[in-house]
């Protein structure tokens, strides 16, 4: 997982946020309006084009005969099946190329989030830093420990629930980039915490679970590490003329992919 | 925003404002705007002395430069009554709210005057436990007449209005308005709090039941290792009106919940709260920023309702006691409209983020029923007051030439009501207020005079930010005098013979059909009212309409004679029938007689709500200590413009409103009474 992410970050690092992060309609017009004709394309190799051509077909003809042949029960019933059955052929026939799509268009968006759907935090504000033992952990959150780099302090905590959280409230004196140190027994994590300044990447959480390829801000936890999650919850950014958010940059990257799919698949001749 | 997306935006703005002719008629950048800071209960005496000590200096320069007077309130000087007078240009008899409290003539029961009953019954179909509304039931706002923002809306005046008094349930409106007193909390009450405690509240000596909703909690051992750690509790929101039939009164155990959980650390200093899915850590003596909890209406959220709510570690060591504030509408997604358009709300939100919404946002509950000391309470209004600095700096910002703003504060009214017993503001010899503390007094006694150069601060800096030519006024709805006896008006009817409990019993209550109406020719609900039991419009009414006038001045002839046992001090200054103060468009809905008591005195709230007690004078003990709920005449307002007022003229708030109205050469509506002031 790890070397997968330090890849993914690597690579789009480098082409994500070209004119800087400021300017955030570059990426979220160009990269779904990418993904979905490049999904396009994708979709035309790995799919059954004549299948799916044929299911539509069959699907068309049978609800024609429902509505032809209203009067007659039985003949509704079985076009009617006819119909499902067709429709699940062409179901099937999307299920290959869905596979084939979903991690590259996954592994855009989560980094699209990760460069453009929060803020830092706020200078002023007291963040709090979760950090969630891992199930069967040897260590209790309350032998957890924090420390702090200079200019940020633990303005309040830890409470350590038996639930198996530790949680501080932190308090930074000016913006930057400031890197915490999570300790328990003989294992140290880093957390890194994004105050003020730019729009930028945003660092929000570390996880050992697979769940870590939605958070390419930072690396992933090691397998092994004690410490489930380690995380800050940051403001959404406000985007103006776009949705805000995990949620708003989720809905329209699909929303604006698929527009793209739609509006070139006449022109790139792929059946849908 | 990049420097990019400024430049496009505000192209095409530059663009638009180029081919979209002006609609504006009567305002614009031609006609000089006009701001108004509307301040609760803000007293000429005390300014006035404040001002001359140098202690309002922005205040005192205004008074300079353009003028300084009193200002007339209307009778009774309640806030919801006064304010809306100020809205409609119409005195009480005009625009229907006559009280804080009305009563409903066929069951005598107290209502809301705001928000009465609905006269449409509500009609839901059942399917299995769960009613789905058809029809009816819906509340609306009882203020009758022509708010003065809808004039000048229509008139082509951009006009922005905050946190308005008496305009919730908001009406429709083309003006840009932010509800304010009288907007309720999720359950529907004015300020539910909700006490998290590992102890039992003592009773009050009077019986007075407390506020919110108390919680009696355990500091559980979550992981059994010896330390209490963890508390779960619930946090009450609207009513579950998906479950109750149309037709029931929701009880106490109608209310959709949510669930909260605390966790304690080990020095129990400390609390982390989980919420919803928002997350605080507070320290002892600390407040959380607003927290979201949902309500599910109907399974898997198919009808949900947004709440916030901020919490305060109030002790976590030794005993336990967390307190919740009244769970607030969330402004960018109210489960109820209170604002017109309905979703300026969520404009203002984006900028100021969450704000308060509970109409009456500081926490006087909690300090009326003693879980609050004055330190607590003090830390809590500094909150309001940072909301309503930066909502008045965003007023101010949104402000062009030609517009009306105006907005409402509510800092000097309710820190009089709450602390006026601490040391007297206004009479420097006064004895202690009977619900004066020695331990707190001296540490708060100047706490009013604080809200006074809050005010004078945020005024100073919107007459030097009004863009040029601006008009700016500063006007209070009324003033303040102290309240330091408790008059028993239905305990007083009672001894006086006019009112008769059934059975020969001595004391109880009207809402729960202790009265005798056969007996009984009057009765008081509301702070300043007596209605008559009135044939003819009363359930069971025995005066003939004949006999009213005469039964009317007997009470008030009585009234006014009425002297306080332990000073023989008047206790009432004026009793005015409505009839002969009021103008006829809904005079008959009004109390039959006006009480207006002198200074110190008040109608107590039991008897306000209908309760027959035992004594008819009692010291007030109670922390509302101040008050303006009296004759008129010893309450007046103030009003400051940066214009010059001209000289020896008394003005009331009916000429404000005309003032309003006539800057912009609007013309009044049919009803509205008042003169204006230039």
């Amino acid at each position: 997982m790890k070397p997968l992410i330090s890849l993914l970050n690597t690579v789009f690092d480098v082409v994500l946020a070209p004119f800087g992060h400021r300017f955030a309609a570059f990426d979220l017009l160009v990269w779904p309006a990418l993904a979905g004709v490049v999904a396009l394309l994708v979709y035309k190799k790995v799919s059954n084009q004549k299948g799916i051509a044929a299911a539509k077909n069959g699907i068309q003809v049978h609800l024609l005969e429902i509505v032809l042949y209203r009067d007659d029960l039985l003949g509704v019933l079985v076009a009617t099946a006819q119909a499902m059955k067709q429709n699940a052929l062409y179901l099937g026939n999307n299920i290959g190329p869905m596979v084939v799509m979903m991690p590259p268009m996954t592994a855009v968006l989560v980094e699209i989030v990760a460069h453009y759907a929060y803020s830092p935090l706020p200078v002023e504000s007291r963040p709090l830093l979760e950090v969630t033992m891992a199930e069967g952990a040897s260590m209790k959150s309350t032998d957890v420990t924090l420390e702090v780099p200079p200019g940020l302090t633990i303005d309040a905590g830890p409470v350590a629930t038996p639930e198996g959280m530790a949680v501080w409230r932190l308090k930074a004196e000016a913006p930057g980039d400031y890197v915490v140190t999570v300790k328990v027994g003989a294992e140290s994590q880093q957390k890194a915490l994004a105050f003020g300044g730019e729009p930028r990447k945003i660092p929000v959480e570390r996880t050992n679970t697979w769940e870590a390829i939605l958070y390419p801000g930072e690396d992933a936890l090691p397998s092994d590490s004690a410490f489930e999650t380690i995380r800050t919850r940051y403001p959404d950014r406000e985007l103006t003329f776009f949705p805000d958010g995990e949620s708003g940059i989720l809905g329209w990257f699909f929303g604006f992919s698929l527009a793209a799919g739609f509006a070139l698949k006449g022109p790139l001749g792929v059946e849908l | 925003m990049s420097r990019f997306e400024v430049v496009a935006v505000l192209a095409t703005g530059a663009l638009l404002a180029l081919t979209v002719p002006s609609c504006k008629t009567k305002g614009g950048p031609d006609v000089p705007g006009l701001f108004v800071l509307g301040v609760d209960g803000m007293d000429p005496v005390i300014t006035q002395r404040m001002m001359d000590e140098g202690k309002l200096p922005n205040l005192a320069k205004l008074a300079k430069a353009g003028g300084f007077q009193k200002l007339a309130t209307v009778n009774p000087p309640q806030s919801p009554v006064a304010w809306s007078s100020f809205v409609t240009g119409m005195d009480p008899g005009g625009h229907g709210i006559f009280d804080f409290v009305h009563r409903d003539p066929k069951t005598y029961q107290p209502i809301s005057s705001a928000t009465p009953p609905s006269t449409d019954p509500a009609k839901a179909i059942e399917i299995g436990d769960t009613y789905f509304p058809v029809s009816g039931g819906a509340v609306t706002n009882n203020r009758g007449g022509i708010p003065f923002w809808d004039l000048l809306q229509k008139a082509g005046v951009d006009t922005e209005i905050y946190r308005i008094p008496g305009n919730y349930p908001v009406p429709d409106s083309d003006a840009k308005t932010l509800s304010g007193m009288g907007t309720s909390d999720m359950r529907g009450g004015y300020g539910v709090y909700t006490w998290f405690t590992d102890k039992e509240i003592p009773p009050k000596p009077n019986g007075e039941k407390p506020k919110g909703d108390i919680q009696v909690v355990t500091v559980d051992d979550y992981d059994l290792d010896g330390t209490p750690d963890s508390v779960h509790g619930t946090l009450k929101g609207p009513p579950d009106l998906f479950h109750i039939p149309p037709d029931a009164t929701i009880t106490d155990n109608d209310y959709l919940t949510a669930g909260v959980t605390f966790w304690l650390d080990k020095q129990r200093d400390t609390i982390y709260i989980q919420a919803g899915s928002d997350t605080a850590l507070i320290r002892q003596g600390e407040w959380s920023d607003w927290m979201k909890v949902s309500y599910d209406g109907l399974p898997g959220g198919v009808v949900a309702y947004d709440g916030m709510v901020r919490f305060y570690a109030k002790e976590l060591n030794p005993g336990f006691a967390v307190y919740a504030s009244p769970v607030n509408f969330v402004p960018s997604n109210p489960a109820q409209p209170i604002t017109t358009p309905d979703d300026w709300s969520a404009d203002l939100a984006d900028i100021l983020g969450n704000f308060y919404t509970q109409g009456m946002p500081e926490e006087t509950n909690a300090l009326k029923d003693g879980l609050f000391d004055d330190d607590d309470y003090i830390k809590q209004v500094a909150l309001v007051q940072e909301d309503a600095r930066d909502m008045l700096a965003l007023a101010l910002a949104r402000f062009q030439p030609g517009d009306m703003t105006f907005m409402y504060l509510s800092d000097i009214d309710l820190q009089c009501h709450m602390l006026w017993r601490h040391g007297d503001p206004k009479y420097a010899d006064a004895p202690h207020h009977p619900a004066w503390e020695a331990g707190s007094a001296a540490k708060h006694k100047l706490d009013i005079e604080r809200m006074y150069e809050h005010v004078d601060s945020l005024a100073g800096n919107v007459v030097d930010n009004l863009p040029a030519g601006s008009t700016f006024l500063l006007m209070s709805d009324h003033g303040f005098q102290p309240y330091t006896r408790d008059f028993h008006l239905n305990t007083w009817l009672r001894d006086n013979g006019y009112l008769v409990l059934k059975d020969d019993k001595q004391t109880g209550t009207i809402p729960t059909g202790d009265v005798d109406w056969s007996k009984t020719k009057a009765y008081n609900i509301g702070f300043n009212a007596i209605y008559l039991n009135e044939v003819g419009r009363e359930g069971q009414g025995i005066v003939a309409p004949a006999d009213a006038d005469s039964v009317m001045t007997a009470i008030s002839s009585r009234l006014l004679a009425t002297t306080d046992p332990k000073d023989g001090h008047f206790v009432v200054r004026r009793v005015a029938k409505s009839k002969d103060i009021y103008s006829k468009q809904r005079e008959a809905e009004a109390p039959d007689l006006i009480v207006g008591f002198d200074i110190g005195y008040g109608n107590s709230d039991q008897s306000t709500l209908g309760e027959i007690g035992t004594e008819e004078l009692t010291d007030n003990t109670s922390r509302w200590s101040g008050n303006h709920l009296m004759d008129p005449d010893v309450v007046p307002g103030v009003i400051f413009s940066n214009q010059p007022l001209p000289v020896g003229g008394h003005y009331g708030l009916l000429d404000v409103t005309a003032t309003v109205l006539k800057h912009f050469q609007v013309d009044p509506a049919t009803g509205m009474t008042g003169k204006s002031i230039y």
